[in-house]
């Protein structure tokens, strides 16, 4: 029994309606293959915020880091933290991403195509995409999964849920591309926020500082404020989280995209400096919402699936009226995501992967079309894959992993790109395959064979290996190949 | 309110500060980024327009 009423129904509804028609109207301006790709190049600083934080927070992103703090305490926020530190350090520095903006670019193998050749650029956007629809795989069932619990709907209706959503985000990401996704983005970004933090505030009022301080300490003790003394956690998770996120503040296809649809490499730095510390709300309010669940719910309640803990909690404490917000909120966060997702794996895959088959430049209106296709085909491959994907282990690990598949790669390739001027193609190559091949491997692993638990309780340290290896396959490639 | 954001500071003051941190920043910046934003989207729409009419 949850408090969604017929209002809350009438709050999500207008909320749709108007996210729907503002996506749709903007098509109009798309006119080139640039302006679908990256708005014409026109996006400026406050927009880059609301967009970069609207795409980058998902129910998704929701769940895990809930999950984190239920799981963890306070010390689940940490990855938050690190990325803060990260985002804030490349946009003050402009390291990697002014080099990469000023070049005009559209996408990050295009860039590597100057340095490592045509085959290394198709490689690459090979890797980028397998990684990040592997990581968007699980998007739609943990979205759906949230929807059902919090609102009580019939969980055979999740399929069907999770279809509907994925439908309407495509209409307008395929009319509009980046342009409806920027605007709709904006009013996403103001709803999701709205929701929130008026949803915090009512859980530290509920629920109390101190309830939630002593709930953690006694689950976890100190190991719930420091993650150096949380057994699940130590060295290696904050050392493999320190990598990952640094490397996905520099490569992930969905932010960097912001820094490419800015106007000037300055304007894409403030977005980076300005988005910065959105990454610790990111981690820390959905994980407040974890311990408040750990703390209100009896193990009979949450049942086997500690991903389902925060949903559970919040059918109980929100009121009919804020449940319509929250949901929308909700909604809004897992559009944004999925838009912006859809649209950017879908520019590599054509700018990249069927750059080969573009001997002289393309009609704008063949661009076009060809772009709104793979938007469309990505749409039916996740519905596919986010249906019948079963996760083991948590997902912000799973995540991890599969985003480790181009991340640990593409984020060597850059640094030596930008510079070392020693890098070449055959240092480029050994780190693809390394880093696309070692993630891949553990996953298989995690799933068949006799050391499937090691391997499910040691991603972290597997993913360190990852990136070490993949750095020095650059580096051992790169000297090995003769000088021209 | 003031005995709860006291109460924040000493009980574990880091995630307390951390916290109170996070929801000041994110209710100033949703309301700055909502009024500007909105003048962004207007400039970015009104360039596209001037550029695709140019094209013409």
């Amino acid at each position: 029994m949850t408090n969604f009423s017929l209002l809350d129904g009438g709050i999500v509804g207008v909320y749709l309606l108007v996210t729907m028609i503002a996506g749709v109207m903007v098509r109009k301006y798309v006119g080139k293959v640039e302006d679908f790709l990256v708005a014409g190049r026109e996006m400026n600083v406050y927009l880059g915020i609301a967009s970069l934080a609207a795409t980058e927070f998902g129910i998704v992103t929701c769940m895990y880091t809930a999950q984190n703090g239920f799981e963890k305490g306070f010390a689940g926020a940490i990855p938050g933290v690190l990325t803060f530190i990260a985002m804030y350090l490349v946009g003050y520095t402009g390291f990697c991403v002014k080099p990469l903006r000023d070049s005009g670019v559209m996408t990050i193998p295009e860039l590597f195509e100057q340095k490592f050749g045509t085959r290394v650029r198709w490689a690459s956007g090979v890797v980028i995409v397998l990684g990040g629809l592997l990581n968007m795989g699980v998007f739609l069932r943990t979205g759906g999964d949230f929807l059902v619990h919090v609102s009580g709907l019939d969980p055979s209706y999740l399929e069907i849920m999770m279809t509907a959503l994925l439908v309407g985000v495509a209409v307008y990401t395929i009319l509009g591309g980046m342009l409806s996704v920027l605007v709709t983005d904006y009013l996403q970004f103001i709803v999701m926020s709205l929701g929130l933090i008026v949803v915090t505030f009512l859980i530290l009022d509920r629920v109390g500082w101190s309830t939630l301080v002593n709930t953690v300490q006694t689950n976890y003790g100190e190991g719930g404020f420091n993650p150096l003394k949380n057994a699940s956690m130590g060295w290696s998770y904050v050392i493999f989280n320190a990598l990952l996120n640094t490397a996905a503040v520099l490569t992930w296809q969905t932010q960097i995209a912001r820094v490419l649809a800015a106007k000037d490499s300055a304007t894409g730095r403030k977005v980076y400096t300005g988005t910065s510390f959105f990454f610790v709300a990111r981690f820390l309010i959905p994980g407040i919402w974890g311990i408040a669940a750990l703390a209100l719910l009896t193990p009979e309640q949450i049942g086997g699936d500690t991903l389902l803990a925060m949903p559970k909690m919040l059918s109980i404490v929100v009121p009919a009226g804020l449940m319509g917000l929250l949901v929308a909120s909700m909604l809004a966060a897992d559009m944004s995501t999925d838009s912006s997702y859809m649209l950017t794996w879908g520019s590599v895959i054509y700018n990249d992967i069927m750059a080969p088959f573009r001997k002289a430049p393309w009609p704008e209106k063949k661009g076009l079309f060809w772009n709104r296709t793979i938007i469309a085909i990505i749409g039916v491959f996740l519905l596919i894959y986010g249906l019948w994907y079963k996760l083991e282990g948590d997902l912000w690990t799973y995540l991890g992993i599969t985003g480790s598949i181009y991340l640990s790669s593409m984020s060597v390739l850059l640094i030596a790109c930008c510079y070392w001027k020693r890098a070449n193609s055959w240092g480029a190559a050994a780190a693809i395959v390394c880093g696309a091949a070692i993630p891949a491997l553990t996953l298989v692993l995690q799933k068949v064979g006799p050391y499937t638990e090691w391997f499910t309780q040691n991603g972290t340290v597997c993913g360190i290996a990852t990136y070490v290896i993949v750095a020095l396959s650059m580096v051992i490639g790169s000297l090995l190949k003769p000088k021209s | 309110m003031i005995n709860g954001i006291s109460n924040m500071l000493t009980n574990h003051w880091f995630w307390g500060a951390l916290t109170i941190a996070c929801l000041a920043w994110y209710s100033t910046i949703t309301i700055y980024v909502a009024i500007k934003g909105a003048g962004d989207i207007r400039e970015m729409l009104r360039k596209l327009a001037r550029g695709k009419h140019g094209e013409a």
